[in-house]
């Protein structure tokens, strides 16, 4: 071969070689860590203890990362129709609390009120109360959440 | 060249005038030692090219700096690779900028027409060790802080306008976030710039005056 030749080869086999790199910078660029939301259902009461009728408020406990955390939610029973609530204010995620006498959910934070069915009737919050999932099992009544963690 | 190359070209026409530079002949019996200023370019275009990639995890700030550098090293994805590729091309840029510097002195090289290329050169070695220097505090840990404060504080020495040089180096009358702030942004903005403008004098002269003959 002619060492002209030669050489162009070689230097074009050096320009692929640094051309490689590429894989590397990708994986180099990509986030390492996506953190995800995964729905998980929690054991929350037994189907006896869910209301006839109206509203009531039902705590929950759960294992993440060796962190026990408590929450509630409330569960609306409506003609046949089971529903329930996330406690979390959709304009900045104070705890709603709810009041009997008014018939409103209220926060304490910024004076958002909801009705009965979760929906905005005074203050900021730009949406209604998020409606969770219910899953009823044998008899026991699961609540689904989204949560970060790998396993509970 | 290449089909994709040759149609670009025509368009752009970048071959043509460059053709002279890239196949002029050489003095004979040019050896290796001749390589160290194309080995340090080499290096730089590392550093760039690593630093880039660094500065989409980097973060110049008081309290987040070493946190995110930790995360570089120990979380992002070979990121302890392209920490490791900028830290050391740091080191050898260094090194042979000095080789290259060597050759040139005994070699001769640096006699009429081309004292203004060493004058360059010169500069841009001031350029490369302050890039050294601001680029030293940006992990943000005791050994950073500390040097930071020795280096900065050399400045505090000289007569009359020392103490105003050193507030102004350092954003304060001592290290910290502004400190980090102004060096991060030197060693990102202004010193690269700098150096890419003086490489650029440097190779134009190159170009234009030819490498020296072996003596």
């Amino acid at each position: 071969m002619e060492r002209r030749v030669f050489l162009k080869k070689i230097v074009k086999l050096f320009f692929l070689l640094i051309s490689l790199i590429i894989a590397p910078v990708i994986l180099y660029i990509y986030p390492s860590k996506i953190k995800q939301k995964k729905l998980f259902y929690i054991y929350l009461t037994d189907e006896d203890n869910l209301p006839k009728s109206g509203l009531r408020k039902f705590d929950y406990k759960y294992n993440l990362a060796d962190k026990t955390i408590a929450g509630y939610v409330f569960i609306k029973k409506d003609a046949s129709e089971l529903t329930a609530f996330s406690p979390l204010c959709t304009h900045l995620g104070c705890l709603v609390k709810w009041n009997n006498i008014q018939k409103e959910f209220i926060c304490a934070c910024h004076g958002g009120k909801y009705d009965i069915n979760g929906d905005v009737i005074a203050g900021p919050p730009p949406k209604p109360l998020q409606r969770l999932p219910l899953e009823i099992k044998e008899g026991k009544v699961y609540i689904g959440i989204k949560l970060y963690g790998q396993d509970i | 060249m290449g089909k994709i190359f040759d149609w670009i070209d025509r368009r752009f026409e970048i071959s043509a005038p460059h053709r002279r530079f890239l196949q002029r002949p050489v003095p004979p019996d040019l050896d290796y030692t001749y390589c160290f200023g194309g080995i340090s370019f080499t290096y730089f275009l590392i550093l760039v090219f690593s630093g880039l990639l660094l500065s989409l995890y980097y973060v110049p700030s008081e309290n987040n700096a070493y946190k995110s550098v930790l995360m570089i090293t120990n979380e992002v994805t070979l990121g302890w690779l392209i920490r490791g590729m900028h830290k050391w091309s740091a080191t050898l840029f260094i090194i042979f900028i000095i080789l290259h510097a060597v050759r040139v002195f005994i070699s001769k090289a640096y006699r009429p027409p081309r004292e203004l290329n060493w004058i360059v050169g010169a500069a841009t070695f001031i350029t490369a060790m302050a890039s050294g220097f601001t680029g030293y505090l940006l992990p943000w840990d005791q050994k950073a802080y500390w040097a930071t404060e020795v280096g900065t504080s050399m400045a505090g020495t000289i007569p009359f306008i020392g103490e105003n040089i050193m507030y102004a180096i350092r954003g304060g009358a001592e290290v910290n976030g502004n400190t980090l702030v102004r060096f991060y942004s030197l060693h990102v903005l202004y010193l690269p710039l700098f150096m890419g403008l003086l490489l650029w004098f440097h190779f134009h002269m190159i170009k234009r005056q030819g490498i020296s003959e072996k003596l």
